[in-house]
């Protein structure tokens, strides 16, 4: 019962984050919704069972990714002063934030707090990160290679579009 | 009832004594930087603020809260408010997992002296300094300053250069003691530190650990000769005070770390285990103090080399030899 | 089960508190004089040039791509790290071709000058 209830209550802080994170003028507001969605997803997992995914997923995404678009904001030239008084006065930007905030710390609270064992609803450990390994090295162990070509592509591809770029700069700054 | 009532009391006796010798040693760490920076170079040091200067910290204090606290104009007002909290915040959520000494007997029950002993341990770590950087990088663009901007875009290159093969050193650890817990881990090095077993993953880490604390020869988000503060620059009052007791309450979980993973923890001969977790700590802190009175800053197309192309390719090689080195011993 | 996690949400409780509340004692403590000139970004003493924003390097962006790939490895590592033993020699194969084809791309960006830092 209070799994569904808290299942439901994720997807919609996970919706609505993205939601704001799409309609943001400013970039670096928008990450910050973008993360809280990438939390509220991990903790959909976690609450599935898969303590492990729940973790790589703030790890890789958290970590990694919004990492990526940080460096992409800090290359962009915007102008932020511009961009928050054009808006709306400030709380109105910041309600949301905080409203989204506060519901994602409640539920980690209640999340942590909950006795996986008494409660009903909530499965204990499904996926331990030893049955997570197991299982991805012995049965999926084709797919864990594919990936690993698809990651080498993705290196050599990104240098490819960076590079191009980058000689763009070189010959303006050669001009 | 009472039953519970003794359980809350210890978790809540725990927490204080731990964050209270966190925020002491941090505070100290300070002064004992200063201290020995300053003989390193044949000063004295604070010696003025009580005797031998030892009230420093306190008057540091005191000086920080009473400073004005002002906000830049151009800057973005709530990112700016923010950022320090998130250093700060992070510095003291990642010393939940460190088990800092074996199991005590307390009222006739077993106190683990851990504050939470997570089954995914290692991966929390690693989480929650992923988040750090957020601090670093959100404070350098709120500010809207050249120096503060440069100094959050090092800061964010810089940690995914060290990130990765900070996690890569841990690997061989897992692989020995075959757990994320840190008190498995911990109880993994009762005979032998993983120091001797894989040194060449202690090297990695420590260096890691170096890049992570933005410290010298690291310290290139806030290099003050050429930033002037780096990302902090435009901070004031109290808020630099979180980024500054964050820096130095990293130092300790990070020195605390390197005890965990490799020095083997409390496990030590003789003395009692809390003492030597405390002494080993104070020892990794002692390290990094030493190390800053006596390298240079690196260059910034050295820190990329090392990081990719010495640190990464070395860490690599050193989980596929310890798992070939572990099977093959059976 | 209250003494496995109660202490965790403590922690986070007193951190936070331990943050907010030390911003706001120094609010009420501080001083506040207004002046237009500390309120401007500092730039050694004159009056800033410019915007903040400035275009970066694109060689920044390749770093952080690159970090990406190999984050997703690092990704990998760890369930195979845990259970590496029962896996044997099968796993150990498995993650070797994984890391060397990932290393392919590595070394290609490497000696294609990706990392060239001058």
């Amino acid at each position: 019962m209070i799994a569904t209830v808290m299942f439901y209550l994720l997807g919609a802080v996970a919706l609505g984050a993205t939601g704001l994170a799409i309609i943001q003028r400013n970039p670096v507001y928008a990450v910050i919704y973008l993360v809280k969605s990438i939390f509220a997803l991990a903790l959909i997992f976690y609450l599935l069972g898969a303590p492990l995914v729940a973790a790589l997923q703030v790890i890789v995404y958290a970590g990694a990714i919004m990492v990526l678009f940080l460096f992409v904001i800090m290359m962009l030239e915007v102008t932020p002063t511009n961009a928050s008084t054009r808006s709306a006065p400030g709380w109105v930007q910041w309600a949301p934030v905080l409203l989204l905030a506060l519901t994602l710390v409640t539920l980690t609270l209640v999340l942590i707090g909950l006795d996986p064992v008494t409660s009903e609803g909530i499965p204990r450990w499904h996926a331990t990160p030893r049955d997570f390994g197991y299982a991805l090295f012995k049965e999926y162990a084709l797919a864990v290679k594919i990936i690993s070509f698809q990651l080498s592509f993705a290196a050599v591809g990104a240098f490819h579009v960076g590079m191009t770029e980058r000689r763009r700069a070189q010959l303006e700054d050669q001009s | 009832m009472s039953d519970m009532l003794v359980t809350l009391a210890l978790i809540l006796g725990k927490l204080l004594f731990i964050f209270g010798v966190v925020l002491f040693m941090a505070a100290y760490l300070v002064l004992a930087e200063r201290k020995i920076l300053g003989r390193m170079q044949l000063r004295y040091g604070p010696n003025r603020v009580g005797p031998f200067g030892l009230m420093q910290p306190l008057a540091d204090v005191i000086k920080l809260l009473t400073k004005e606290d002002f906000v830049p104009a151009r800057a973005d007002k709530w990112l700016f408010l923010i950022a320090p909290g998130i250093t700060a915040v992070t510095a003291l959520l990642v010393f939940a997992v460190i088990p800092f000494g074996s199991p005590l007997e307390i009222f006739g029950r077993q106190v683990p002296l851990v504050v939470v002993d997570l089954n995914i341990g290692v991966l929390y770590f690693l989480g929650v300094s992923s988040m750090a950087v957020y601090g670093v990088v959100l404070g350098g663009w709120a500010s809207n300053s050249k120096y503060s901007l440069l100094g959050g875009v090092r800061g964010l290159s810089q940690m995914v250069s060290y990130e990765l093969s900070l996690g890569l050193s841990l690997v061989p650890v897992i692989m020995m003691a075959r757990s994320f817990s840190l008190t498995d881990i911990v109880m993994a090095q009762q005979s032998i530190p993983f120091v001797l077993l894989n040194p060449v993953a202690f090297g990695v880490f420590f260096i890691c650990v170096l890049a992570e604390s933005n410290r010298i020869p690291f310290d290139l988000p806030e290099a003050e000769n050429e930033l002037v503060g780096g990302f902090h620059t435009e901070y004031s009052g109290m808020r630099f005070g979180l980024f500054f007791v964050g820096e130095y309450i990293n130092m300790v979980v990070l020195g605390s770390l390197v005890t965990v993973f490799f020095l083997g923890g409390w496990n030590g001969p003789w003395l009692p285990p809390l003492l030597w977790f405390l002494f080993k700590v104070l020892a990794v802190c002692a390290m990094f103090i030493w190390i800053r009175a006596s390298m240079p800053r690196l260059r910034y197309d050295q820190l990329m080399n090392l990081g990719w192309k010495i640190l990464l390719p070395l860490s690599l090689v050193n989980i596929l030899v310890t798992g070939a080195v572990l099977l093959g011993l059976g | 089960m209250l003494d496995l996690y109660l202490p965790i949400i403590v922690v986070i409780g007193i951190a936070f508190a331990f943050a907010i509340g030390s911003v706001v004692f120094s609010r009420l403590v501080g001083v506040k004089r207004y002046s237009e000139l500390k309120m401007s970004p500092y730039e050694c003493g004159v009056p800033p040039i410019g915007n903040a924003n400035e275009r970066f390097s694109v060689k920044f962006y390749l770093v952080a791509v690159a970090f990406i790939v190999f984050d997703v490895e690092v990704a990998f590592l760890y369930p195979w790290a845990i259970m590496f033993k029962q896996l044997g020699w099968y796993g150990a194969i498995t993650m070797g071709i994984f890391i060397f084809v990932l290393v392919i791309g590595f070394i290609y960006d490497w000696k294609k000058g990706a990392l060239e830092w001058e």
